[in-house]
């Protein structure tokens, strides 16, 4: 308890994480509710079509967690991705392992306390920004003079547990990273590199090479957008941000891939932490 | 913990050999079993370190500090210093060789809740306070906040304690580093060059406070270049070269190897005949026929008798007093830069 206090202390206190979900709150509300409702007000030959009619839908609160639980696998993963990197990846990067591996806690009461502080700390990232997306639907409902209806309590609860569950998997991605390359740089180069690059180019090739496409099924992305998808959620287009033209599997395999990618990540890296030698920062 | 090796201890830890499949737990098992006495806090015998089959930075170090002494830990640079304070913290893995910290294998709870360390260059999170900074190390120890002030205080920090570590100079991470050592109010200090980048006044506050800390119970590794500082701290020294302690010693011990100093005509015989005496190590000469003579000061007269009866004047005899420096350049002999 005593070292997840230090740890939720260490991501309270670094203006970095603050940024990052100001970042993350500002781009889910933009691209799933600002750049929409812009399209559907705008000269785009929607009005009267039936398209603009489906688009100001999906903008309505009813369709909360349709709308929003789409950027959960693309940039809402990246960015925890980045704030898991940077929570381990500094330590050695300011060596500052040595100090605290020096206290009474043991090496991986250390690295626990760490994961379970990123985890509460990833609770904000789901709230809020659920939060945000439903002041969002309801402003564009009053003003379309729409009536408000919530989405039933259950399939927000479901999508609150998923959108956590998913930014859980990609934190604990950059704490892997990290922990491998030892420092922030390369484990978020090499995250941002593999989640909105690599993941795509085999997911692309995955259509013509039967091999790519059996192995997109093991991928973050394929699986993020799969639990969602299980959800009751329209995937986003191909063209649009954080399109998507993958496999997709069903929902209980996605979780179950998920779970264990969750666990490998993390095992690996605790596996790591307590075998490796720690020597001054890098 | 005392060497009481009873059945229910050797059992004991059998089981946790059986559970913990480490290598400081049985490095501290063939230890107990050789039943090593507690008046030693640090205990190592033939500790190895290879770091890649080219690099073996430690090899072989055997070394004892006993409760209560402040003890030198002094080589040139890359001699396996800061490696040999990392295992002793848990922090590398001995390839081979015991170690015991507090009678408790080292790196694992129970010898750290007892050991403050500040090792190199203190590292600490730069968005922080020095206080936050403590705060979160005292979580990790289970330490009261209650002793954050006082440490603080004790290293002349409190003014400073709410600024962030990243504007601190060198010589105040160097304080918050002692105040972090401090922390836990350890029975064993392990310092790393703990004046790094502090100026002239500050390494003298340093030193008082590493004289006060190693009174009394406290015993304190201190590792250093400054063989001056050494010199005024240390109860014992350990000279290390290439990975692997060469003397160690009081002082007084170290510089039983004292030098004689003789002027004696014609220098060729004086040398000639010293050699063939039992007891005379060393002999080097320099200009003016001055000869510097490894030997004990007591025979100081046995040799001025030999050297006259043999027809050998001798214009000069008397023991040099060899500063700590003295000694280690002579022990290392290289005369590594000490920097």
């Amino acid at each position: 308890m005593d070292s997840l206090m230090a740890e939720l202390l260490l991501l309270r206190k670094r203006v970095g994480n603050w940024v990052l979900l100001g970042f993350w709150l500002f781009m889910a509300v933009l691209f799933s509710y600002l750049l929409p409702y812009y399209a559907y007000t705008s000269d785009l030959n929607f009005h009267g079509r039936g398209v603009g009619v489906v688009l100001l839908i999906a903008l309505l609160p009813q369709n909360l967690v349709a709308n929003i639980t789409n950027s959960f696998p693309f940039f809402g993963g990246t960015m925890v991705l980045i704030m898991g990197a940077l929570a381990m990846g500094s330590e050695y990067n300011w060596g500052t392992l040595t100090p605290v591996f020096t206290q009474r806690a043991g090496r991986l009461k250390v690295f626990f306390a760490k994961i379970l502080a990123l985890a509460i700390a990833l609770v904000p990232f789901v709230l809020l920004v659920f939060l945000l997306a439903f002041l969002a639907s309801v402003s564009i409902s009053w003003r379309e003079g729409q009536p408000i209806e919530l989405p039933p309590l259950w399939d927000l609860l479901r999508a609150l547990a998923a959108g956590w569950f998913l930014l859980a998997v990609w934190a604990a991605f950059g704490v892997f990273l990290a922990v491998l390359s030892r420092g922030t740089a390369l484990a978020i180069g090499l995250g941002i590199i593999y989640g909105l690059v690599i993941e795509g180019i085999i997911s692309s090739f995955g259509r013509q090479i039967d091999l790519l496409k059996q192995i997109s099924t093991v991928l973050l992305r394929t699986n993020g957008y799969s639990l969602i998808s299980s959800l009751g959620v329209t995937l986003p287009s191909e063209a649009g941000p954080g399109g998507f033209s993958g496999e997709s599997v069903s929902g209980t395999q996605a979780a179950l891939v998920l779970a264990g990618c969750l666990l490998v990540f993390i095992a690996v890296s605790a596996a790591v932490i307590r075998r490796r030698d720690v020597s001054g920062a890098s | 913990m005392g060497i009481g090796y009873d059945c229910f201890e050797t059992a004991r830890l059998l089981r946790m050999t059986q559970r913990i499949h480490r290598p400081g737990i049985r490095v501290y098992l063939r230890l107990k079993e050789s039943k090593l006495t507690e008046s030693h806090v640090i205990q190592t015998r033939e500790l190895r370190k290879r770091y890649r089959p080219d690099i073996m930075a430690v090899d072989g170090l055997s070394m004892r500090v006993k409760r209560g002494e402040v003890y030198g830990f002094v080589g040139p640079n890359g001699s396996g210093k800061t490696t040999t304070l990392r295992m002793l913290l848990g922090l590398v893995r001995p390839t081979s060789g015991d170690c015991e910290m507090l009678g408790e294998a080292p790196g694992s709870p129970e010898a750290l809740g007892r050991i403050g360390a500040l090792m190199e260059t203190p590292a600490f999170y730069p968005y922080l306070s020095g206080r936050d900074n403590l705060r979160v190390l005292a979580r990790h120890a289970s330490v009261s906040y209650d002793r954050i002030d006082p440490v603080l205080a004790e290293v002349d920090l409190t003014r400073r304690a709410d600024y962030r570590f990243k504007s601190y100079s060198l010589g105040m991470k160097q304080r918050l580093g002692m105040a972090a050592a401090l922390l836990k109010d350890p029975e064993l200090l392990i310092l790393d060059e703990p004046t790094n980048g502090l100026d002239p006044a500050g390494m003298a506050e340093m030193r008082d406070l590493i004289r006060n800390l190693g009174h009394g119970e406290r015993t304190v590794l201190l590792s250093s270049h400054l063989m001056g500082e050494l010199e005024q701290i240390c109860d014992r020294i350990g000279v290390v070269k290439d990975g692997r302690i060469i003397r160690e010693g009081t002082l007084d011990e170290l510089r039983r190897g004292e030098r004689l100093k003789l002027r004696a005509e014609p220098v060729a015989e004086a040398i000639a005949l010293l050699k063939k005496l039992a007891g005379v190590g060393k002999i080097d000469a320099g200009d003016g026929g001055i000869l510097m003579i490894e030997a004990d000061p007591s025979r100081a007269a046995e040799i001025n008798r030999v050297l006259v009866e043999a027809g050998i004047q001798v214009s000069e005899l008397c023991v040099v007093k060899l500063s700590l420096e003295s000694v280690f350049l002579s022990l290392t002999e290289e005369a590594e830069p000490l920097g």
